[in-house]
């Protein structure tokens, strides 16, 4: 029999991952694209330019970033359901009477939405490197784009773990949709990064890409920081 | 021996008031059964001592700790809600080792003590509602602690597992002060000692059961002689003699009076539970 860890968060990552299988096919195959765009860009469109300064290579590996984003954005999305799930079930209830404070829960299912993003961008990262080699056109740009799209989910990822904790109107499902309005905000944050890929030279698209990923992940400090007087333990009532 | 004291506590949700200035102090070991008619408060009150809910104004103090502020004092408590609150996507060993892990106790005594074995390797999602319940019920009992806050622990199930948790519970009364939440007024005549009846998020009366005197009591006496010719009494429900009292004593006088015109009563009973009266004024 398959027995339970005893670390929380491991435990609520199983648990996301049983509970909303078809999120982990979709991440796949997002990552999947995301590795062959940054490879066949790299490997045979390498100082094709494009308009202006843009190199058409570099934008094709570039826009691998958003791709690995959304896969990181729709692969935690199974532990954000899960936390919608065991509130609206009393599980977060009875943690509460255990001892355990709003901070210990919600810390719980962030950490698991990290491992999940660290996970998926180990597994990029080594794809990337295997796929650069076979190919030979390098791993150093399929790489970078790693990093770019690591630091980027990891604040996407963040911001919006923490907002669909803290605002209850994201939980909800809305009209003609049935996945809680909250999963949207991943999606729409991911997007300036499309747009980077295509008309910015590639050094100055990563800088941006960075720059808004140090944006959300300021705004997800603060709304850590704030978290223990906006999440009141009545919010994770069901 | 512990004590579980509420001091004008107010406490609700999104700062709407439900429980309003409720004092309260328990101190004897007991099964403290909590009436009330929906909305009136119980959950809230529950909430509130087992510290998931933190007063607006007040305080739950627990053998001397304000249970909101203390981390370790909720350890100390027991709280079953009447939301079901085990992962679904488990199996019964499995949800039973999840909370063991996290409050501690062992999954396999608690599945042998509800009788659970059978359902052991089972996914939750897939048992009935009764079963369901059971399981829920099982995860209170892993540990044991000083105050157990229990809220219709025997909803949806059948009545020879009800016995059974009502029994657990006795059990655990003996040292312990239990507050047991139910709709069903005769399972709390015959669990409870003590009877906390909420009306309008206040507590409109905390009394021992067999203090609370009835306006009128009605007696069925089944025997096979016309007994309305000695006694005040009607052919009534169920083939019963109604008899109205004021009080249980004076049943027995009439009991005394039957015996001694040689009637035969094979049966004498309460009709209406004590507890009904208070309910439906609650």
């Amino acid at each position: 029999m398959r027995q339970l860890g005893r670390k929380p968060a491991i435990i609520t990552v199983k648990r996301g991952l049983a509970l909303s299988k078809s999120y982990v096919v979709f991440a796949i195959f997002f990552a999947s694209v995301a590795i062959l765009t940054a490879n066949f860009g790299n490997a045979f469109l390498r100082g094709v330019p494009g308009n202006s300064d843009v190199y058409v290579g570099t934008s094709l590996s570039l826009l691998s970033v958003p791709l690995t984003a959304i896969a990181a954005v729709m692969l935690t999305t199974s532990v954000i359901l899960l936390y919608v799930y065991d509130k609206n079930n009393g599980v977060l209830e009875y943690f509460l009477s255990l001892g355990m404070n709003q901070e210990d829960i919600y810390k719980r299912y962030l950490k698991a939405g990290v491992i999940l993003v660290l996970l998926l961008m180990a597994g990029v990262a080594v794809a990337n490197v295997a796929v650069g080699l076979v190919l030979r056109g390098g791993v150093t740009l399929p790489l970078v784009a790693t990093g770019v799209a690591t630091a980027l989910a990891l604040s996407i990822v963040s911001f919006d773990t923490m907002a669909m904790m803290t605002f209850s109107l994201l939980q909800k499902p809305r009209a003609g949709a049935n996945q809680p309005l909250g999963l949207a905000l991943g999606g729409l944050l991911v997007l300036p990064a499309y747009l980077t890929a295509f008309i910015l030279p590639g050094i100055v698209a990563v800088a941006v890409d960075l720059a808004e990923a140090v944006i959300i992940a300021a705004l997800s400090i603060a709304l850590l920081l704030l978290s223990s007087r906006l999440i009141s333990r009545e919010k994770l009532l069901p | 021996m512990h004590t579980l004291e509420l001091h004008n506590v107010n406490s609700g949700y999104n700062k709407k008031t439900v429980l309003h200035d409720v004092s309260l102090t328990i101190q004897e070991p007991s099964i403290y059964v909590v009436l009330g008619p929906n909305g009136a408060g119980k959950t809230t009150l529950f909430r509130t001592i087992a510290g998931i809910l933190e007063p607006y104004s007040g305080e739950v103090v627990f053998d001397g700790e304000n249970v909101a502020s203390s981390r370790d004092v909720r350890k100390r408590i027991n709280y079953l809600s009447h939301y079901n609150a085990i992962p679904e996507e488990m199996t019964v060993y499995n949800a039973l080792t999840f909370y063991a892990n996290m409050q501690g106790g062992s999954a396999d005594e608690v599945l042998e003590l509800l009788h659970l074995q059978e359902l052991r390797d089972k996914k939750i999602y897939d048992l009935s509602q009764g079963q369901k319940k059971r399981v829920s019920v099982a995860k209170v009992f892993l540990q044991e602690r000083d105050l157990y806050l229990i809220d219709e622990p025997t909803s949806n199930l059948d009545p020879g597992y009800s016995k059974e948790i009502r029994d657990i519970l006795m059990k655990l009364s003996k040292d312990r002060i239990v507050l047991y939440s139910t709709h069903n007024l005769y399972e709390a005549n015959d669990i409870g000692t003590n009877l906390i009846l909420i009306k309008n998020g206040t507590i409109a009366l905390s009394e021992k059961i067999a203090n609370i005197k009835l306006r009128e009591y009605r007696v069925g006496i089944r025997t096979s002689t016309d007994i309305s010719k000695i006694v005040d009494a009607k052919k009534g429900e169920q083939g019963y003699y109604v008899v109205s009292v004021s009080s249980p004593e004076e049943a027995g006088r009439i009991l005394k009076t039957l015996i001694e015109h040689g009637v035969l009563v094979t049966e004498m009973r309460q009709l209406e539970n004590p507890l009904q009266e208070l309910y439906e004024t609650a």
